[in-house]
């Protein structure tokens, strides 16, 4: 008898599950950054703005990447639908925090799929994540850098203006 | 009689059966045949892993205890040639019938893994 399953698809059942639950969690990052953006915008950080767009733009681009692997190994990628947005902060730095927040929940999220990869033994999808632990390396390390910022300039007198000023300058370039 | 006329030509391998229907694969057409329900319909790899999930998301225990549930339910498979209409008792054989199904394709794959595909 034909193992017809294992020919037509790399990923078992619940590894495609936990794959469309992630291409949500992305989707999901993308939107809540494009509301960061808008409330960057309209609270006068424009440095901060343009952040968060391409904080946006990443998240979509990691989404499509999970999507296109569930597809090119035989499974079904859902489009998902993303809904409860938060559109208003109560300050500049909760933005930022919730940012760190957001990643964090991503790293451990992805954390989840490779443990399920480990039991599973589907050792190409976990070398296909390895990808996304080096980009979270970075996107972690940004959230955190963001919010010392806060600390070390402080946000009084034109400290929120100063913060600003340095987002666009934060960067990670790691040899590791 | 169409799918009389369709399976005339399908070799059936039989996969699982219970005293209340069968699971037949055919290898040539890459595909299922499940006997259940007075009917025999095929299903494609896409169609039986959504018919299964379709099948074990039904909360049989709820609809035992909620008095205003109907004793039945429709099965629509988006994309399938086949819906069901069946009631609570037929629900519980069909899965049964699944997950034995499931469970045989499992162990198809660790024979075909451990036979032809290691190396070792």
């Amino acid at each position: 008898m034909k193992d017809i399953i294992r020919i037509k698809s790399l990923l078992s059942t619940e590894i495609e599950e936990v794959l469309n639950q992630q291409i949500k969690k992305e989707a999901q990052s993308a939107s809540i950054y494009l509301a960061m953006a808008s409330w960057c915008d309209r609270n006068g950080f424009d440095n901060s703005a343009d952040y968060f767009y391409k904080q946006s733009e990443e998240e979509r681009e990691h989404q499509l990447k999970f999507f296109k692997y569930v597809l090119d190994m035989g499974g079904t990628a859902i489009s998902p639908e993303v809904t409860n947005i938060k559109i208003e902060y109560n300050s500049f730095r909760e933005v930022f925090e919730d940012a760190l927040e957001q990643e964090v929940s991503v790293t451990e999220s992805i954390k989840a799929i490779a443990s399920r990869c480990y039991k599973e033994q589907d050792f190409v999808t976990l070398e296909f994540l390895n990808w996304f632990f080096k980009e979270q390396r970075e996107e972690e390390y940004k959230a955190r850098r963001a919010l010392e910022l806060f600390e070390v300039i402080g946000e009084e007198g034109t400290g929120r203006w100063e913060i600003d000023r340095h987002i666009p300058k934060i960067s990670y370039s790691s040899e590791a | 009689m169409q799918v009389k006329e369709v399976v005339d030509h399908v070799t059936f391998i039989e996969v699982f059966t219970t005293a209340h229907g069968a699971i037949y694969q055919s290898d040539s057409e890459s595909c299922w045949y499940i006997d259940f329900a007075g009917k025999l319909a095929r299903f494609d790899y896409r169609c039986l892993l959504k018919l299964n999930k379709a099948i074990n998301s039904i909360d049989i225990e709820q609809k035992l205890m909620d008095a205003q549930s109907p004793d039945m339910e429709i099965i629509f498979i988006c994309a399938c040639d086949d819906t069901y209409v069946l009631t609570l008792t037929q629900i519980i054989h069909f899965k049964e019938l699944l997950q034995g199904t499931f469970v045989m394709l499992d162990l198809n794959q660790i024979i075909y893994n451990r036979i032809y595909r290691t190396a070792v």
